[in-house]
């Protein structure tokens, strides 16, 4: 049988910050499908309660995400160290992690990465969270924003392509999001028992497998 | 457009005009009343309101009836002999609008002639929407109703200036949705957008041809989407936009607070089939707005509809649902896919740990 060994891989403020996203997320999308398809989804009761919960989820959502990037930027200046993937991960580990989950997992191969404080992803999750977090989520956030405030930002929305467009690409990238809660979730099942990753989430404490 | 509720009434007064001999007898022609009335010489003498714009009263269906149908009692002596004419009531020629309107909420508070002057009246299909708020703007001054209707409506700026105020308190029915071309009024963003007037669509294109060719390029009398395309191309280097509101076509005066306008659902929810239809609106020389059909769909249409115009729940493209569904199903193939290899494999990991999610 294996020994434990306890590191603490997930900071608090990181935990809020995580579950405070992860219920924003969730309560986006779903009031996001009632907004775009309110004939065929009434999840929240009036239209206008989804409208506001949505525009009050996206609030949570951005200002948790302010919460999280000056808690690596000032408090831990780990942000770059643990989220841009060094040009080995590139060359060699993306591959090598993708090799691992979609082959030799089945096989039962020990995983390629092994997180510690300071490189606490995987070079997939690396590329994944960078685009997530760097991209994805500003990019929506920002959208959704000038959608909140159509009639002062008018200007801008023009500059942008118009209404329609912003709508359109603030749907997609949603719907990016969506994609990404599917396979999130699902790996994070893949630790040492189902539910490892998310009570380290919880907790702070991964623990170790030492074969 | 419903001609019944003009030339019904029209028929009513030569009936009457007729029967009673006013046609035989001093019929004044509206060139001597406007030879007066028309001259703007009157406002500056201070009495603004006997003015009467022969341009504008000409264009009226009242203006077929001519001055002395409502003015009965004018004398050939008129002004020198001090009476003050008659004036019409509505109702002589609209009683059925006239009874409609009594039963509403609003009978109280406006007659007839403080939304239309009868002098300037149109038909509803050439009345922009703008144009229609304008009269409730009379007595109901714009900001204060975008402040009291934001209690409880999202975005009310919006909506009130996408929206005649009698899409939500009349029961008038069958929407559909007009563009109307706006320009930039000065040089700063800020300046903001306002309706384009005929003389500024009229620059635009070559002295004689119709404003219309401004999107219309090959004149058929329908805008498709390649000419809405070719337009918004443009568009934005002449300071112009195309801005859409939600118009009703079979207009009633019957006043009221519809309880089911609360209910966003009322607007966004009726699915990709509805809103199909939509017009291009355009002003001619005495303030009318000429609508002209546009394409099926064209305000469905991501990239060729109007881009600045968005119902959300309504409007929406089917094709970037689809997209955008096909892209949340690539996301939970993966669990689906590896779940089962892993289920599958199980005995293979007994006791080998893993990491990572
Ligand atoms: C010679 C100029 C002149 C002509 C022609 C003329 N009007 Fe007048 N009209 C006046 C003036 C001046 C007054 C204002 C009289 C006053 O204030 O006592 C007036 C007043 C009126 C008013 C009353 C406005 C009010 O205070 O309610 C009506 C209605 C009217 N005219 C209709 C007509 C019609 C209809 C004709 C054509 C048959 C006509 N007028 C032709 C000069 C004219
Ligand atoms: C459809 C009926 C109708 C016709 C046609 C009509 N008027 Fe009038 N006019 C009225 C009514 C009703 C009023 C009273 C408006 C009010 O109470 O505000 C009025 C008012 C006036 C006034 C007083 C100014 C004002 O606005 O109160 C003048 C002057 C006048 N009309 C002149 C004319 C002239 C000149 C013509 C023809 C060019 C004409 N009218 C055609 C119905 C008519
Ligand atoms: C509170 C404002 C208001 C009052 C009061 C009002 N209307 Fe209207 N009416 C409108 C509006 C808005 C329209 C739409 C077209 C337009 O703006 O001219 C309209 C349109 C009309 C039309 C044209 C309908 C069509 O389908 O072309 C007629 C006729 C009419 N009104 C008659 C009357 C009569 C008669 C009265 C008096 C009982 C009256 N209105 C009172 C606001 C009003
Ligand atoms: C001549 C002035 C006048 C005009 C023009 C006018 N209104 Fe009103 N309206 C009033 C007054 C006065 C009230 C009562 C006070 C209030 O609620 O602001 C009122 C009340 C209302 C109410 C609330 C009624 C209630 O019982 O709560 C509605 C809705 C309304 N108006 C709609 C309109 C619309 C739509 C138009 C334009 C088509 C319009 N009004 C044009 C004077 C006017
Ligand atoms: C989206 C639909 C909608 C539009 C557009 C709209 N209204 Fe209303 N309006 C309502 C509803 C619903 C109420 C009842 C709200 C309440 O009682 O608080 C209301 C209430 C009112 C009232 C009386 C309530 C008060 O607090 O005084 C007035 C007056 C009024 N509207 C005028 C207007 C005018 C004028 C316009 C156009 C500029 C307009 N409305 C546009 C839906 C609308
Ligand atoms: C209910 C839904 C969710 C669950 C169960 C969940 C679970 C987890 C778990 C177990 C981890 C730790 C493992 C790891 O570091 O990879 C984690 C990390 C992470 N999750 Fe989630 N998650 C959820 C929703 C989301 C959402 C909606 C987002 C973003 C839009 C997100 C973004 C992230 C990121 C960026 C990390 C790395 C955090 C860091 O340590 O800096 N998660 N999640």
């Amino acid at each position: 049988m294996a020994q434990h060994d306890k590191i603490y891989l997930n900071p608090t403020p990181i935990r809020i910050w995580h579950w405070l996203n992860a219920l924003g997320i969730v309560t986006l999308t779903l009031t996001g499908i009632q907004i775009r398809w309110p004939e065929f989804l009434n999840i929240f009761g009036a239209y206008k309660a989804a409208v506001s919960l949505h525009n009050t989820a996206g609030i949570v959502v951005s200002i948790s995400y302010l919460l999280w990037m000056a808690y690596y930027i000032f408090v831990a200046g780990t942000l770059l160290k643990i989220y841009v993937p060094t040009a080995e991960d590139l060359k060699h580990g993306l591959l090598r992690q993708a090799i691992f989950y979609f082959f030799f997992y089945f096989f039962g191969k020990p995983n390629p990465h092994t997180p510690t404080p300071d490189n606490k992803f995987n070079p997939l999750q690396k590329v994944t969270y960078l685009m997530i977090m760097f991209l994805l989520l500003p990019l929506v956030i920002i959208s959704g924003f000038l959608i909140m405030n159509i009639g002062p930002l008018r200007e801008v929305i023009i500059a942008v392509g118009g209404l329609k467009l912003l709508d359109g690409f603030h749907y997609l990238i949603a719907c990016c999001f969506t994609a990404f809660l599917f396979i999130h979730v699902y790996l994070a099942t893949l630790g040492h028992t189902p539910f490892a990753h998310t009570k380290s989430m919880w907790t702070g404490w991964e623990e170790e497998d030492k074969p | 457009m419903h001609y019944s509720r003009v030339l019904v009434p029209i028929f009513a007064v030569l009936l009457i005009m007729v029967s009673a001999g006013f046609i035989s007898a001093e019929v004044a022609p509206r060139e001597r009343c406007l030879h007066c009335h028309g001259n703007r010489s009157v406002i500056s003498s201070g009495k603004g309101y006997l003015y009467i714009d022969p341009h504008k009263f000409t264009a009226t269906t009242h203006s077929r009836i001519g001055c002395s149908s409502c003015h009965d009692s004018v004398t050939s002596r008129h002004p020198a002999d001090a009476l003050r004419p008659s004036r019409a009531s509505c109702k002589e020629c609209h009683l059925p609008v006239v009874r409609e309107y009594l039963g509403g909420i609003h009978a109280e508070k406006a007659a007839c002639p403080d939304c239309h002057n009868p002098h300037t009246v149109r038909p509803a299909e050439v009345v922009s929407g703008a144009d229609m708020n304008v009269q409730c703007a009379r007595c109901h001054d714009n900001a204060g109703i975008i402040k009291k209707h934001g209690h409880w409506l999202p975005q009310a700026q919006l909506h009130i200036t996408a929206l005649p105020c009698i899409t939500c308190h009349t029961g008038s029915q069958q929407y559909v949705i007009n563009l109307y071309i706006q320009s930039r009024h000065g040089d700063k963003p800020r300046d903001g957008y306002a309706p384009a007037t005929h003389d500024e669509l009229a620059a635009l294109v070559r002295p004689g041809v119709p404003v219309s060719r401004v999107i219309d390029a090959d004149g058929d009398g329908v805008v498709s989407l390649e000419e809405l395309r070719t337009f918004h191309r443009n568009a934005a280097t002449r300071g112009m936009r195309l801005w859409g509101m939600m118009m009703p076509e079979k207009i009633t005066h019957t006043y009221r607070i519809l309880k089911n306008r609360w209910d966003c659902t009322f607007c966004h929810a009726s699915g990709s089939k509805a809103l199909q239809t939509s017009y291009l609106a355009i002003p001619d020389q005495d303030g009318r707005s000429i609508r002209i059909p546009v394409e099926k769909g064209a305000v469905l249409d991501l990239l060729y509809g109007t881009p600045d115009f968005y119902m959300m729940g309504t409007s929406r493209s089917s094709t970037l649902s689809i997209i955008g569904l096909a892209i949340v199903a690539c996301g939970a193939m993966v669990p689906l896919f590896h779940g089962t290899l892993r289920f599958l494999t199980r005995k293979k990991r007994k006791d080998t740990p893993h990491g990572a999610a």
